[in-house]
């Protein structure tokens, strides 16, 4: 950690026997100004990471609230609904390259089986639709976990409590907004808040899936830094350091701030 | 609520779901036991005649048996090495009478490093692994897994260790105990729920680690499961019954263990998701 904040005022020469060159701020300037890679990919990062929960969130709550009404074989749904989050990105990965195959892949075929067949295509090769794509990927294997833990804070609340909005007359629809979703807004916003954190991060799936293209459209923090690191013949470790502590500062500043405000919208409401 | 027409109309959205969710990786499966030349025919059609011997051929001609064999090293070790630490020094940072200087500003550095994000440990990681002379080698990969949860498993464990009272190790050691003896055959046993909670989240995430086995680990012979995976993906594109093959031999050994222990893997994952 803190040899990285060192690299990252230094020009690292790995040819030459990792030698420092202290070259102070420098490397911060030149992202910031004239980097354009960084600025893509960190725009690519932000947007994955404000849509996901965006996406996520709404959906784990529902899936949540669905199973807590009782539905039969529920554990058998949440079971499935959480298996994954237990593979790995290279597996999650090679398996969505074959759901986004273009002739044969299982996104086309449904366009094409409900008649929306012109609306199919290569995903993954298309500026516009590849980050979509991934997030949908993210969504798929964390969707369910968010719910499970939801879930788990509904099924921590009270009975009393429960049965107490019941007497007064509360319709099922009432329970719901007024008493359950209140009740679990603190696991709401930690969750929340860890899967805008998980994104900031997100790496294995890019580099598995698109390699951060086409044109860098998939392009993370992430994969830039790795790149920039050991792929381009740059040879240098203080650059990409700086790049890292810049984003780590970022991803913790942001985290911090969302924090106070879905709190602070908490505190209001009571 | 409550008429069967209403509760019918729940379930619409949750098989929808399920279809979404389950889909992909059934249908990877399918083609797991078909060969290549029968995907390419119908990309969807059932498993008959379902070719089992794929899996033997993957395990030996494509070589999972090396990459699951690397993949289980590199776990087993890392969870036995953080389990025993992690377990030692929760109990330390649980008990007053393990009194030491600096106990408290020491813990809340360890709590804060679970939030570092990996990419900022990343570089530095290299560096020190390349100046052991321990880059490129499964031993440093241990130790970069280590050193990356211990954290999180002192964390949980100290917490679990906090609620147990303190009347039994004093019972033990009016027994005559020791210090170790206590800890091993008394507080550790007892300890067993939580430790099985830390043993499956880390389990899970050694076997699944990707990013720093991708920069940590360039020889063919040590790469782990996600990392073999990978690669094949570039170097046999076309061969997608084998691939497909390959990712089950990934996943079913977790999936099988999760049929059976759901309780404990939701329990462990989630324990996990103060890190994220």
């Amino acid at each position: 950690m803190l040899v990285t904040f060192y690299n990252s005022v230094h020009t690292l020469r790995m040819d030459l026997g990792m030698q420092y060159e202290f070259v102070g701020l420098e490397h911060f300037r030149e992202i910031v100004r004239s980097d354009d890679v960084f600025w893509k990919a960190s725009r690519n990062s932000l947007t994955w990471a404000i849509v996901a929960p965006l996406v996520d969130m709404p959906l784990a709550l529902a899936l949540a609230l669905l199973l807590h009404r009782r539905v039969p074989f529920a554990r058998f749904f949440r079971t499935v609904w959480f298996t994954p989050v237990l593979m790995s990105y290279p597996v999650v990965g090679v398996i969505w390259l074959w759901v986004y195959n273009y002739d044969w892949g299982m996104a086309n075929l449904v366009l094409r089986a409900v008649g929306l067949g012109h609306w199919a295509q290569a995903w993954l090769a298309t500026p516009t639709t590849a980050l979509p794509a991934l997030i949908l990927v993210t969504t798929w294997m964390f969707a369910g976990f968010n719910m499970v833990v939801l879930l788990a804070a509904i099924h921590a609340i009270p009975t009393d409590y429960l049965d107490a909005a019941r007497v007064d007359g509360a319709s099922g629809w009432r329970r719901t907004w007024h008493v359950i979703v209140p009740l679990i807004r603190p696991t709401l916003v930690n969750v929340t808040i860890l899967d805008f954190i998980g994104k900031m991060k997100q790496f294995a799936l890019v580099w598995v899936m698109t390699r951060g293209g086409p044109m860098w459209g998939t392009e993370t923090v992430a994969t830039y830094v790795v790149k920039r690191a050991f792929e381009w013949k740059t040879l240098d470790l203080g650059y990409p350091s700086a790049i890292a502590v810049l984003w780590f500062v970022t991803i913790f500043g942001l985290s911090w701030g969302l924090t106070r405000v879905l709190q602070r919208r908490e505190a209001l409401e009571f | 609520m409550g008429s069967r027409a209403a509760r019918l109309l729940l379930l619409l959205p949750v098989l929808a779901y399920t279809a979404f969710s389950a889909g992909p990786y059934l249908w990877t499966a399918t083609m797991s036991l078909r060969t290549t030349d029968e995907i390419y025919r119908s990309h969807y059609g059932l498993p008959v005649p379902a070719h089992w011997d794929k899996f033997a051929r993957a395990w030996t001609e494509f070589g999972y048996a090396t990459y699951f064999r690397n993949s289980a090293i590199v776990a087993v070790a890392s969870v036995l090495i953080v389990t025993v630490l992690g377990a030692m020094a929760g109990f330390a940072f649980a008990r007053r009478r393990y009194a030491f200087p600096l106990r408290e500003p020491l813990f809340l550095l360890i709590f804060l490093s679970i939030m570092f994000p990996p990419q900022i440990m990343l570089l530095s990681l290299f560096q020190i692994l390349v100046q052991h002379r321990l880059f490129n080698s499964l031993t440093g990969l241990i130790l970069v897994y280590v050193a990356t949860e211990l954290p999180l498993t002192i964390y949980l464990l100290r917490a679990f260790f906090a609620q147990i009272p303190t009347e039994l190790e004093e019972a033990a050691r009016i027994d005559g105990c020791s210090d170790w003896a206590m800890f091993w055959r008394v507080m550790f046993p007892m300890a067993l729920p939580a430790v099985a909670t830390t043993v499956i989240l880390n389990f899970i995430y050694f076997w699944n680690e990707f990013l720093y086995a991708v920069v940590f680990i360039t020889r063919q012979q040590i790469r782990t499961l996600p990392l073999a995976i990978q690669f094949l993906v570039s170097d046999q594109y076309q061969d997608i019954g084998m691939l497909a093959t390959g990712l089950m031999i990934a996943t079913l050994p977790v999936l099988v263990f999760y049929l059976f222990l759901s309780e404990w893997f939701v329990k462990g994952m989630t324990a996990g998701a103060i890190k994220g």
